[in-house]
């Protein structure tokens, strides 16, 4: 095995344990931690396609501000496990149960995809993960999408803003 | 055997020796730094500072060392204990993974190997930063939540907050000196500076060097920053539960930030390791890539002398003062000098 | 070029001109009051309105991202007279809200979000109108800002339009990985039925159906309905609704017409699960947000009946309907947002001997429901009429005639519901009934179109062959 087998392997497992344990674990600012985790490992994912300015700027937004605001909230509200109402168990088993099947149903697709099967993803190829291709194609392809969305952004702030402002 | 799992063992070997050499480098000029704190105070202050231990206070930095390791290790009785201890090690792995891309020279030639003085030159070298600066502020928040106490806490959110507000006027900053230089690169960015016919890029962006050189001041929490551990109001701030080495860590990683937010500033608007008038062709590479370095480790002695001279100089920001500074001045300047930067290029330069 | 951008865009250009314009209002210093505020939006959402119907044209801009037709002008238009009926019948509310040009500045960012989804040709302009229509529609169902209900439904809206939005992107993103392209027009050609395909469409449809409130997914619907405040609640119920229903009938037509059989019987389950339980649980409702809520969904259990028609009486008669329902539920809640913002009033046990003391309001509110229900000259009967005629031949060819019966007896079912208010309105008698209320001028303009709407849509044939004609744009 090459190096960039075994590193693709190491992240995807601590990808998947990261994201496990951001369900299991009891205390709440635990689970930011491992979901941060998370983030570092999907970013390593990216460096390994080629995508740089995507690895650093999913770093720099979710694992640099987004998550930091959900810590705030988090360590403002101070939630505990003790304090929160316990499901009843038919709800957790209906749950275990609907997310099986759901897991089942991914594997067997994702098993028999003639378009995915026997196809090894390139690594460390194609540019327009390169900084200067991505931003070519931002704004020329992609330009109205990329527009729109600083309108989202500007509606977003202003009811935010209305939300939270005392009065 | 250099093929053995696809990985060149000699780069990587090389790549290690230099990781040590740069993380003992900085931890030693933290140290020394400290020192220099003190005695800088002094003289500001009219006064001798520390020059007991040794001749001059030379040895001052190893007695307080040797004083932190020696102290009782409290861990108070939170259940967070293993936040309570990652909370430093986050802090100071943040503010050592940034010296990764800071260019420390040009070359070295030994061995026959062509051995660069620079960790890693990405293609999103300045975004590399500004990450690893997002990231850095989980140790704060992370030590004040893990302390179980309430002052912490605030302390720590007020920090926090402190942090991304001034984050966001430094990437807005940076963005006009993106324009300017066209690439991400930190090693191109310094070759671009000590290309002739070209001046260091504070002729070029002044303001955007004020504005970072703002937010470096707010990023490493010193004066008139330092709310989130002010000694006078919020009892110690987010290190107060602690003591020992994970204070000594806090406190240390806090003077590791000042050295590398001052490499980078002279490393983006002061030309790195160029040195003024001086062709470094006609050196040979080796001498050369001496030159360099202590040219850099100059200016960044400069830096950081200019850092500790302001704190004893300006007094607090309020948190309202801080936040009204951040928000309402620094963003829209930052906005207008990336716009004036962008209508000047196209008008004139047409790049 | 730009000439070209200036017309083909004129709708979208015009709403981003009023939200400039109420941007600056509210920067600049002049302190406007509310009144004179509230006529100047009326106004240009009127211009706006106008605008759409005149010198429209076909064309796709940007490398396909966005496309327009007749059709689709014709779509937004609805639209816009839905919002401007709106804006009028909430002026009681407004006036003696502090945030008016917020207000409007975030439902005109929903309704520029619906028409770059309405006109996208590509799924990330599609994903991306979506977000601009549901994200600030969370910020105004907050707007009631010192209740708490409020806050409860815009939270609950919002979390479950993340959730949402997120199986949205799980098969969007299946679809980019087994195809290689998202621009609608080449998706028609590039998908085959397998298996993978066939996921990612159901969590493509998972996402529409959580907009349109289609039964699994219909569990935020009642609770939203009832803590948001009425305008926001009608816009919801009618103009969200609407814009998702034009799209997912030109995405169904158009981008998945090879998994044509899969929508089909997906449409067919959900479409029967949705009547019965939108019927059953609006029987039960006392509060008047929270039964017009349970009976849109039932209403758009219909309105899937007519989608699985063939291209164009389906197209046709979807449209149709939407109007009708536009006219049909404004008017309703019309009724309950001024009864609501003088009296604070909702439930219908407040309603009973409203018709003693305000006949005006009772026959508007009567004449909305029987609209809803599908009585005969009103127009509401012959919407539902045409999505059965829609639904019926495919159905009868599939041996899914069952589907159409099921229909038909729940109409009967929801006869019941709809008259049990109007009996309350005139027939019950009432201790401490709604005081005579006069009705401003604004607010009653409002219901006057929206009762003109219902019967002349009905009487004049033109306006549907009008429609039929321009449905074959897919």
């Amino acid at each position: 095995m090459s190096a960039i087998q075994i590193i693709f392997w190491f992240l995807s497992a601590l990808a998947i344990v990261s994201a496990l344990m951001v369900l299991i674990s009891k205390n709440p600012v635990h689970s930011v931690l491992w979901l941060i985790m998370v983030f570092f490992a999907i970013s390593g994912h990216y460096i390994l396609l080629n995508a740089q300015f995507l690895a650093i700027v999913n770093l720099i937004v979710y694992a640099g501000a987004i998550m930091v605001l959900f810590l705030f909230v988090i360590m403002l509200m101070n939630l505990n496990n003790e304090s929160e109402p316990q499901k009843n168990v038919w709800m957790r088993l209906a749950g275990a149960v609907s997310g099986g099947c759901l897991l089942m149903i991914l594997v067997s697709l994702v098993r028999q995809a003639i378009e995915i099967n026997n196809k090894v993803a390139e690594m460390k190829v194609g540019d327009i993960g390169l900084i200067g291709n991505l931003g070519k194609a931002l704004f020329k392809d992609y330009l109205v999408p990329f527009e729109i969305s600083s309108v989202l952004f500007l509606s977003a702030m202003v009811g935010a803003i209305v939300i939270g402002k005392k009065n | 055997m250099t093929t053995l799992l696809a990985i060149d063992w000699a780069l990587l070997t090389e790549k290690l020796i230099l990781i040590a050499i740069i993380i003992f480098a900085s931890l030693g000029i933290a140290l020394y730094m400290t020192y220099g704190e003190r005695k800088v105070a002094g003289i500001l202050q009219d006064r001798p500072g520390p020059n007991r231990a040794g001749p001059f206070g030379i040895f001052q930095p190893f007695a307080d060392g040797l004083k932190l390791i020696m102290k009782e290790e409290i861990i108070p009785d939170t259940s967070n204990k293993a936040l309570f201890i990652l909370g430093p090690g986050l802090a100071m792995s943040a503010a050592l993974m940034t010296c990764a891309v800071v260019p420390w020279g040009d070359h070295v030639e030994l061995f026959g190997r062509n051995i660069a003085l620079q960790i890693a030159d990405i293609n999103v070298g300045i975004l590399y930063v500004f990450a690893v600066v997002s990231v850095g502020v989980y140790g704060i928040m992370i030590g004040g939540w893990a302390s179980n106490n309430k002052f912490s806490l605030l302390a720590a959110l007020r920090g926090a907050s402190q942090a991304i507000s001034y984050e966001l006027a430094m990437g807005l900053s940076l963005i006009a000196v993106l324009m300017t230089t066209g690439t991400l690169q930190l090693g191109e960015i310094v070759k671009q500076q000590m290309a002739p016919g070209h001046l260091w890029n504070i002729a070029y962006q002044p303001l955007a060097f004020i504005i970072f050189l703002v937010c470096a001041f707010a990023e490493c929490n010193r004066t008139p920053f330092d709310l989130p551990e002010a000694e006078s109001e919020l009892n110690q701030g987010y290190h107060q539960e602690y003591s020992s080495m994970k204070l000594g860590f806090y406190l240390f990683s806090e003077y590791i930030n000042m050295f590398i937010s001052s490499a980078i500033m002279v490393t983006l608007f002061f030309g790195g390791y160029d040195v003024p008038f001086l062709n470094e062709s006609l050196l040979s590479p080796n001498i050369a890539a001496l030159v360099g370095i202590i040219a850099l480790m100059t200016k960044i002695v400069c830096f950081i002398f200019f850092f500790m001279w302001v704190r004893w100089t300006i007094p607090r920001f309020r948190y309202d003062q801080l936040m009204n500074l951040g928000w309402k001045k620094l963003v829209p300047l930052a906005l207008a000098n990336m716009l004036i930067t962008g209508a000047v290029i196209l008008l004139w330069f047409n790049k | 070029m730009l000439n070209d951008f200036l017309i083909l865009m004129k709708q979208e250009l015009v709403i981003t001109i009023i939200i400039f314009i109420l941007l600056f209002i509210k920067i600049g210093s002049k302190d406007w009051k509310n009144e004179s505020l509230l006529k100047l939006i009326n106004v240009l959402l009127l211009l706006n309105v106008v605008f759409s119907f005149i010198g429209n044209q076909e064309g796709v801009l940007f490398n396909e991202m966005f496309r327009t037709n007749d059709l689709i002008s014709l779509e937004k238009g609805i639209l816009s007279l839905g919002t401007l009926i709106i804006s009028l019948s909430s002026y009681s509310w407004l006036q003696n809200h502090k945030h008016v040009a917020e207000f409007y500045m975030l439902l005109l960012s929903t309704l520029l979000g619906m028409f770059l989804m309405i006109s996208g040709g590509h799924l990330i302009m599609f994903y991306l109108g979506l977000e601009l229509s549901t994200i600030p529609l969370a910020a105004i169902a907050n707007f009631d800002l010192d209740k708490r209900k409020s806050s409860e439904a815009a939270f609950k809206l919002i979390i479950s339009s993340a959730f949402s939005s997120g199986l949205l992107l799980f098969g969007i993103s299946l679809v980019y990985g087994t195809t290689g392209t998202l621009l609608f027009s080449e998706l028609a050609q590039t998908l085959t039925g397998t298996p993978i395909q066939i996921f990612a469409f159901i969590l493509l449809f998972a996402g529409f159906a959580f907009k349109i409130s289609v039964v699994p997914f219909h569990l935020w619907t009642a609770d939203v309905y009832e803590g948001a405040p009425v305008a926001v609640t009608s816009y919801l119920s009618v103009i969200s609704k609407g814009a998702v229903l034009f799209v997912f009938v030109s995405v169904l037509y158009g981008a998945f017409k090879p998994l044509a059989t899969t929508w089909y019987n997906m449409l067919f389950i959900l479409s029967v699960l949705t009547i019965i339980v939108g019927n059953l649980f609006a029987i039960r409702q006392n509060n008047l947000k929270r039964f017009l809520a349970f009976s849109s969904i039932a209403q758009v259990g219909f309105i899937l009946i007519g989608v699985s028609g063939s291209s164009q009486t389906g197209t046709a008669s979807v449209i149709y309907f939407i109007l009708v329902y536009i006219f049909s539920n404004l008017a309703a809640f019309g009724v309950i947002s001024f009864i609501s913002a003088v009296t604070g009033k909702e439930t219908i046990d407040d309603y009973k001997a409203l018709y003693k003391t305000n006949p005006f309001l009772s026959w508007v509110i009567t004449i909305a429901l029987f609209s809803l229900a599908g009585v005969p000259p009103t127009a509401g009967f012959f919407g539902k009429y045409f999505l059965l005629m829609a639904g019926t031949g495919i159905a009868g060819s599939k041996g899914l005639i069952i589907w159409i019966i099921i229909a038909a007896l729940n109409l009967v079912i929801s006869f019941y519901y709809y008259l049990r208010v109007v009996k309350a309105i005139f027939m019950d008698a009432n201790e401490t009934p709604i005081q005579k209320l006069s009705v401003p001028f604004l607010p009653k303009l409002a219901m006057i179109i929206c009762v003109a709407g219902i019967v002349l849509t009905g009487l004049f044939s033109f306006i549907y062959e009008y429609i039929f004609s321009l449905s074959n744009g897919f």
